[in-house]
């Protein structure tokens, strides 16, 4: 377990990993991808993008910063398109009009070289707050993931884990202390959570980086209180959108790690008044103390505009400044 | 003996590589104000005509309008029920697709047919049969919150009098084939003979249409054979996901069809037609040729659109070799 070593009671303010793109920079992918710009001229915005999002972050005193994931489309395919083994398959849709392009294994998994760390050092060139190294982990990159080459699905899981792990290691190696393996897919299937374990031993064993794992959508009062068992030290949940209804899971089985606290929900456009937001941070105080406790959205923002996610973010600082002066 | 094909439902909404994705697109500008509802319909029509003659182009018997203009099985109904609003986003049983779940916050009532005009046009372009399909209650109640019954038995017969009038509707339309899905029971042996009360209720009203309980991403091994005796004419298995299912195949009784799902609809892997015949010819064996109708294991906008029409060639050119 690595101590975190930020200024304060606890209740530190961070991100769940993506924001919306700016729209110079939506319009400049799509440029990138007809070929009317080359892959420079796509980087210099995602640069500029990148440094927008950390100044903003900056500026409302974030304690623990992400870069936003200018350069990503999809959280799993900006892997796939990295990996030899996956290939990038054609568009399924995840819901309502939104397709994603579903990677395919058809060989072995490798790695030929670090994937996030040159992103990461950027962004930590940036700022004084640290950044967080963002993975996507080996069970979501398999469940999210067609595969025509591996014989069981935790044959699949296990190369991915080795790949992840060696990511996390070149970004410990740069300077990362905090490193993040999203799991989003981790509450999919109860009968898989060990498998899930499993993997995340390979991925944070050697680290000792503050590790953090991110769950989302899932069956959660079936998996709790087993997704403790993942060898991480904070968990990140959303609980805006289900009105905090895990807290009370919280009573019967005390919640062991650090906690990353969803506060307000990623998908619907209005924006939760601080009171409410206040009122779910006190209610979680009932359950694990400040000094284990990171306030955070529910999930990634990148569906929301800019706008809409500045305003999140800032209430979610404001609600946190509340709360942390009644301690 | 011919071996008859079928799908579960959905197929893939993207256009084939390098088309033109129109009801993406139509969608966007819908939001922006830019077009009209009328455009949108426009768009989903052409779409509903492609996949339909993609469907028989593969030389399935049995078609879907491939659920083109709905995003799950639940909403299009839900929207139309007097009594629910639309909640949040939620997974799709194991799969990375999620939907909007209904929640229940008042009385159910019927707001008229939601269906039947997509079932109406879909046998207009199609030249083959064309399969009704709608939510079952069991599956529908366990999907949705109910804020309003707080009895799941009493959420569920409200359901399905609702979902009953919708079958009424199309086989008034004109539907003789109309498949109930009931992927959530699977899970659900306490709901068996709920279901078998409920499925009832759906069906009171229909005449003459063969009825198909749809079952799929898992087997029904939880239910055991009991499942064989629910007041429906078909049962669709899947067995990709549900290879247990082959046992209970093997207690398949003599006045039931069984749909069976073979080919994996949530895999893009292709299987390979000589193994898609022996597995036809296995099971004609144990149901016999004449009840027996082969298909994917679920619907198939899990997968890319390309994949899901190869998968179809096959299973048709499999049935066929069987049957010839």
């Amino acid at each position: 377990m690595a101590e975190v070593n930020l200024p304060g009671p606890g209740l530190w303010t961070t991100s769940v990993g993506s924001f919306p793109k700016p729209d110079y920079l939506i319009a400049a992918r799509g440029r990138f991808a007809r070929k009317e710009i080359d892959r420079e001229e796509l980087t210099e915005l995602e640069k500029q993008a990148t440094r927008e999002w950390i100044e903003f972050q900056d500026s409302i005193g974030t304690d623990l910063v992400v870069d936003g994931e200018m350069y990503r489309g999809d959280m799993v395919a900006y892997f796939a398109e990295e990996l030899p083994g996956l290939e990038i398959g054609g568009l399924v849709r995840s819901y309502g009009n939104r397709y994603y392009r579903k990677p395919i294994a058809t060989g072995p998994i490798g790695r030929e070289q670090p994937i996030t760390v040159d992103w990461w050092r950027y962004a930590q060139s940036l700022t004084d707050a640290p950044v967080k190294g963002m993975l996507t982990g080996p069970y979501t990159i398999c469940d999210w993931s067609f595969n025509e080459h591996y014989a069981s699905r935790r044959d699949f899981v296990l190369d991915l884990a080795k790949v992840i792990r060696d990511e996390a290691l070149d970004l410990e190696r740069a300077g990362a202390r905090y490193i993040q393996i999203d799991e989003p897919a981790a509450s999919t299937r109860m009968d898989e959570l060990d498998l899930v374990s499993e993997a995340m031993a390979i991925v944070t064993e050697p680290l000792t980086a503050h590790t953090i794992t991110h769950i989302c959508y899932g069956d959660f009062h079936n998996a709790y209180p087993k997704m403790l068992e993942i060898p991480v030290d904070q968990i990140d949940l959303e609980f805006a959108n289900s009105e905090y209804s895990l807290l009370d899971e919280f009573s019967d089985d005390p919640f062991t790690k650090h906690i990353g606290l969803g506060i307000s929900d990623v998908h619907t456009h209005e924006l939760e008044p601080v009171e409410d937001m206040v009122e779910g941070v006190r209610r979680a105080l009932k359950h694990i103390p400040p000094e284990r406790i990171f306030v955070d959205p529910d999930c990634g923002l990148k569906t929301r505009t800019v706008d809409e996610a500045k305003e999140k973010l800032s209430n979610i600082k404001k609600a946190v400044d509340v709360v942390r002066a009644e301690l | 003996m011919p071996i008859t094909t079928t799908v579960v439902g959905s197929y893939p909404k993207p256009p084939n590589e390098g088309d033109t994705f129109r009801v993406r697109k139509t969608l966007h500008a819908l939001e922006k104000g830019t077009v009209s509802v009328d455009d949108l319909h426009q768009a989903q029509d052409e779409l509903a005509r492609q996949v339909i003659s993609e469907q028989e182009e593969a030389g399935i018997d049995l078609v879907t309008d491939g659920h083109v203009r709905w995003d799950d099985i639940l909403t299009p109904f839900a929207r139309n029920i007097a009594g629910f609003e639309i909640g949040g986003l939620l997974r799709w049983f194991d799969n990375n697709v999620y939907y909007r779940r209904p929640v229940c916050v008042g009385d159910l009532d019927w707001r008229g047919p939601s269906s039947t005009d997509a079932f109406r046009f879909a046998t207009s372009v199609a030249s083959k049969d064309v399969k009704a399909v709608i939510p079952g209650p069991v599956t529908f109640a366990r999907l949705s919150v109910d804020e309003h019954y707080g009895d799941h038995d009493a959420f569920v017969r409200a359901i399905a009098r609702v979902l009953a009038q919708e079958a009424f509707e199309l086989e008034a339309a004109g539907a003789r084939y109309i498949q109930i899905d009931e992927p959530a029971l699977l899970n659900a042996p306490e709901d068996l003979a709920l279901a078998r009360e409920a499925l009832g209720m759906v069906t009171s009203e229909l005449t003459s249409a063969e009825v198909t309980l749809g079952t799929y991403f898992a087997d029904a091994k939880r239910l055991g054979t009991e499942i064989f005796h629910l007041p429906v004419h078909t049962i669709a298995l899947d067995l990709v996901s549900g290879p247990e299912n082959r046992e209970l195949i093997k207690s398949f009784p003599g006045d039931l069809k069984l749909q069976a799902g073979i080919v994996d609809a949530r895999n893009t892997k292709l299987e390979d037609t000589g193994e898609l015949q022996a597995t036809i010819e296995e099971l004609a064996g144990n149901v016999g040729p004449e009840r027996l109708r082969v298909a994917p294991s679920a619907g198939l906008e899990f997968l890319p659109r390309e994949k899901a029409r190869a998968k179809l060639h096959r299973l048709g050119e499999a049935a066929r070799k069987v049957g010839a």
